[in-house]
């Protein structure tokens, strides 16, 4: 019975620390996949480190995540420390309310304190600009900024504040412990306040101050959501960098860097633990009156370094420490703040990155890409203030919405001279109808992904995706518009109809569906891995990530239904006052080269509509990679015509069918 | 004979509303071996606080030397301290501890930082060791040492930097019986052999009449009575006084006239004079002064009620017409026993009365323990 239970109690822990490790394991092992995926194990191989070194975006993320944690580190340390020992010399009431006060942020759900900051800082740049546009009006000696906006600093602000109570709790039991006539000792042998903190304090409560350093380290390294809502559109973070990457699906790439990421975490926290063991085990011996001894090179060291010789390689090493941080601050400042700049917001995934690196090798402007995950997040960061974007890539349907807000500005396409070079089937959609505000990035079509080992019909309409014989083995599409819009294609209506009653059919046509259980579930990216892997029949999805998914599951094809289906233009677009419209023009015309399209084209495999590049490729891509280029493919990436013309692109829907939209996605409830 | 060092002129000190101290006044002789004594939340060690330039006075002044010193900060006066739990630094070993406050630079005259050369450092400090007893013991971390050890530490630590003044603050709480007497006798002989004052707190009365040469008696934040251990055994002021040095009996009496006292409507023989005719007062009588005799010969009559067995005396309880008496004699009287009692004069000693009237001094509710248990209760101010 006894023996039972324990056995029973292993096995919970044992399957605890399974569902605990087994991510991390499997997420470890796929950072060495040979091939692109995560479900399919295709040979070990290294060349995603390897890609990930050459990953100008990461490596740039991982600088500013080293440079804000230690910076963060470092001054939350002492503000921490100091603010500790105030704490402790207060009254015990007092100190336990200011106590719970400090504990309050770490409990504090992360988002609530990264939107709060948002919010503050957005409100405070507010008042800012009108007092230093008042200050500058006063006087000419010396001019303010006018416009702030969140980035490095704020980022910083940030972390410093949420890192500065994990130093406070790791400080203060050290202080509690102290005894409080230690100081008074100090003092009374001569000390001066500041003389016994350094003599006596300090060397009491080391200990507590290295694990709050390790542990604000790690919890800045850590961050995402606090850092998500205080970076500003032109800063990033790891965290942030790896997010926007597992937007469009997960590369290894992103498992390499979380792998790194993990390692290096769980070696500080080793390093505490140990650390900590350690000096339990030293306290234990000196209580029980034995020696402490330590490793001969310890003692060598610490010997050398107490010596007074040893005082000038300590203040030597901290001078010398000090100094190279400073040098990389200040010239990483000076490089970044003295080069014209453009920043650009786009997809993950979305481009060939050497773009980026040509780009500015060929303007000398310095190009700060960053991510989102879809149109919606994109529209609410430029809502909140919180964006800071010269160029951004919305769809047809979003740039409607951002017209009617008045949030873009018109280009100057005297500065866009290969606008002339976008094939006209392009220009003048119904979301620009005058083509004033935007130029093509890409476009593509959405169509019926299947495994033809799962479906023996040839696939030619919509009807399969709400057929019984399926049942269980379909993939619903995870946004509203595209599930309700096939479903309204199917009946024959427009995919931007207003009509209540054709969508309440289209409505009832995916509920009917999903009461006889056809439907495995709904999904957005998770699709790759599902049908890679073999575990769903049919799915709905982009042509360009059908080929992505084909790489590694051969038995994947591919359709266009023929009751038509959507298609879309992603396009480049500059808001409203950018501060660097120039800059942002010059990166829209070299993105518009036959060049730079072709390179897009190979790389996300979304159609090009740069009319020669599009044209081009299938010769581009042999002479690139000696092999011709299945036609098939070609013309799965670039729909024929003829396909075209049974597509309807979205248009931006009027509010009250928005939220009917809204609401039947909800009542819908998989 | 001497010259006054420390003077507290009108010193009271409140901490949230709470009068600690109350118009405290008292001088200190260089040389002398001082102790503030008094019970739990007294104020004798907020009166150490202020001497050492932990604590300014609320209000008041605090000389030395003749100079006023309110604000001046600890480590600018000419006195160190021994800390009640000695407050060692663990970080550091048995001689840097002790030449802790050596090694901080001073500034001399010419407003220069100077620092004392190693070797002058290293000699005081083993030099102090000795004195301390702790020779061989330099290298030992402090956490390793015993508590009397650690004592011993603590005091060296203060001493090595020749300070006019040793503040004491109750230096011996943490220590057993025997090892305390010991420590009694050193910290007299360095007292003598240094030449310095010590400024010396305690709750243990016994502590205080071994080694003072002036004891402050303190209650509820004033100076009951300051005066030489002989003169505040035999002659205390009040109640409180009686009560906390020794034991005593305190009875309410009338004064009769000059060495007449009246107890329990009885006419006594004493010494004590200057009292107005009929005055009531408190009468002081200790246990030691009672005498038992045969039934017949007692000036009064009582019974014994419990006896203990103390080594060298018994303690008697003794029921007088309701009052309880402690006796302390070597003739054993059986429990339920009558018995009388004798008072020789110089055994009266006769006090004005005071708001500690009728407080002490009846040992009805006597318990041992519980007279143990009230004083062992540490002197934690926090």
């Amino acid at each position: 019975m006894k023996k039972n239970g324990r056995l029973g109690g292993r096995l919970l822990i044992g399957l605890c620390f399974l569902f605990l490790y087994l991510p991390i394991f499997l997420l470890i092992i796929f950072s060495f996949n040979a091939g692109n995926s995560s479900a399919v194990w295709q040979g070990f191989s290294l060349k995603w480190y390897g890609d990930l070194l050459e990953n100008r975006l990461i490596m740039e993320a991982v600088a500013t995540t080293l440079l804000v944690s230690l910076l963060a580190t470092a001054i939350s340390t002492v503000a921490g420390t100091f603010a500790a020992i105030g704490l402790y010399s207060l009254g015990r009431r007092r100190r336990e309310v200011l106590l719970t006060v400090n504990n309050i942020p770490m409990m504090n759900a992360d988002i609530v304190t990264g939107v709060s900051m948002c919010l503050f800082f957005v409100a405070f740049f507010g008042l800012w600009g009108g007092f230093a546009e008042w200050f500058n009006a006063q006087q000419s000696f010396l001019e303010l900024p006018t416009r702030l906006t969140m980035g490095m600093g704020t980022l910083l602000l940030a972390h410093i504040a949420f890192d500065i109570p994990y130093v406070i709790l790791n400080v203060g039991p050290r202080l509690r412990q102290m005894d409080k006539n230690l100081v008074d000792a100090a003092m009374d042998l001569g000390c001066t306040w500041m003389q016994a903190f350094w003599k006596v304090i300090l060397p009491e409560i080391k200990p507590g101050i290295v694990s709050g350093a390790l542990i604000a380290f790690t919890m800045s390294v850590d961050d995402f959501v606090i850092s998500y809502f205080t970076a500003g559109s032109s800063t990033q973070t790891l965290a942030m960098a790896i997010y926007g990457m597992t937007k469009k699906r997960v590369t290894p790439v992103v498992n390499a860097v979380s792998t790194i990421l993990f390692l290096v975490v769980l070696a500080v926290l080793v390093i505490n633990n140990v650390r900590e063991a350690r000096l339990e085990r030293q306290r234990e011996l000196i209580a029980a009156g034995q020696p402490v001894r330590q490793s001969p090179i310890v003692e060598k060291v610490s010997q050398t370094l107490s010596s007074p010789k040893g005082k000038y390689i300590r203040w030597g090493g901290a001078f010398a420490a000090t100094a190279v941080f400073l040098v990389t601050v200040i010239s990483l400042t000076a490089f970044t703040s003295s080069q014209p700049v453009v920043n650009v917001c786009s997809w993950g995934e979305y481009i060939d990155t050497d773009l980026i690196d040509q780009f500015e090798e060929e303007t000398g402007i310095r190009v700060n890409y960053q991510t989102t995950d879809s149109n919606e997040t994109l529209y609410s960061l430029l809502k909140s203030g919180g964006a800071d974007y010269d160029v951004v890539v919305p769809s047809d349907y979003m740039i409607s919405q951002l017209l009617e807000e008045d949030m873009l500005e018109e280009l100057d396409y005297d500065n866009i001279p290969n606008f002339d070079l976008i094939d006209d089937r392009f220009k003048y959609l119904p979301y620009d109808p005058e083509n004033k505000y935007t130029v093509p990035y890409t476009w593509g079509t959405v169509g019926i992904i299947y495994n033809s080992t799962m479906v023996d019909e040839e696939i030619d309409s919509w009807s399969c995706l709400y057929d019984d014989k399926y049942a269980g083995k379909v993939l619903l599409i995870g946004n509203s518009r595209d599930a309700f819009g096939i479903a309204l294609k199917y009946l024959g209506y427009s995919m931007n109809t207003t009509d209540e009653n054709e969508i309440r059919e289209a409505y009832e046509l995916v509920a009917d569906a999903n009461r006889r259980g056809v439907f495995q579930g709904k999904v957005m990216d998770e699709v790759f891995q599902t049908m890679e892997g073999g575990n769903a029949a049919i799915a709905t999805y982009y042509a360009g990530d059908y080929l992505t998914m084909l790489e590694n599951n051969e038995d994947l094809a591919f359709a266009w239904p023929k009751e038509g289906t959507n298609w879309f233009v992603d396009a480049m677009c500059v808001l409203k006052d950018a501060p660097h419209k120039e800059e942002a023009e010059a990166w829209i015309n070299f993105i518009a080269s036959t060049d730079a399209n072709l390179a897009n084209m190979d790389f996300i495999w979304y159609a090009s509509p740069n009319k020669e590049a599009l044209e081009m490729y299938p010769e581009w891509y042999e002479e690139q990679y000696d092999e011709p280029l299945d036609e098939e493919i070609y013309n799965i990436i670039a729909a024929p015509q003829e396909v075209l013309d049974r597509c309807e692109m979205y248009v931006c829907l009027p509010p009250e069918t928005r939220a009917l939209y809204n609401e039947l996605w909800v009542q819908l409830g998989i | 004979m001497s010259k006054e060092l420390i003077r507290l002129d009108r010193c009271t000190m409140v901490f949230d509303e709470d009068v600690v101290l109350d118009n405290i006044n008292l001088n200190i002789q260089d040389k002398e071996f001082l102790t503030l004594l008094g019970p739990s939340g007294c104020g004798k060690s907020t009166t150490l606080r202020i001497i050492g330039g932990f604590q300014m006075p609320t209000s008041g002044d605090v000389f030395f030397d003749g100079v006023r010193i309110n604000s001046v900060p600890p480590y600018r006066r000419a006195i160190n301290t021994v800390f009640q739990k000695y407050a060692l630094f663990p970080h550091l070993n048995v001689f840097e501890n002790v030449a802790f406050g050596l090694r901080i630079p001073k500034t001399d005259a010419n407003g220069a930082k100077v620092k004392l050369p190693e070797e002058e450092i290293h000699s005081r400090v083993m030099e102090m060791l000795e004195v301390v007893n702790l020779k061989g013991f330099e290298k030992r971390r402090t956490t390793a040492l015993s508590g009397g050890q650690q004592q011993r530490v603590a005091i060296a630590r203060a001493l090595v930097n020749r300070p006019k003044v040793l503040l004491l603050d109750e230096p011996l709480g943490a220590l057993d019986l025997k090892l305390r007497k010991d420590m009694q006798k050193e910290l007299k002989r360095i007292q003598k052999a240094m030449e310095i004052t010590f400024v010396y707190v305690t709750h243990d009365q016994e502590e205080a009449l071994a080694m003072s040469d002036t004891i402050v008696v303190m209650d509820k934040g004033c100076i009951q009575q300051i005066g030489s251990p002989k003169d505040i055994y035999n002659e205390p002021q009040n109640a409180f006084v009686a009560d906390f040095i020794g034991e005593s009996n305190i009875i309410d009496g009338i004064m009769r006239a000059d060495g007449v006292v009246e107890i329990f409507n009885r006419r006594f023989q004493c010494l004590d004079s200057g009292f107005e005719k009929d005055e009531a007062v408190d009468v002081v009588i200790r246990p030691e002064d009672v005498d038992i005799v045969p039934l017949e010969q007692g000036q009064l009559k009582g019974t014994v009620t419990d006896v203990t067995f103390k080594g060298m005396q018994y303690d008697i309880i003794v029921d007088f017409y309701g009052f309880k008496w402690l006796i302390q004699t070597t003739d054993l009287a059986p429990v339920g026993s009558n018995i009388g009692i004798k008072i020789d004069p110089d055994g009266f000693h006769v006090m004005k009365k005071s708001r500690y009237s009728g407080m002490f001094g009846d040992y009805s509710s006597y318990s041992e323990e519980f007279d143990e248990i009230s004083q062992g209760v540490g002197d934690d101010e926090e």
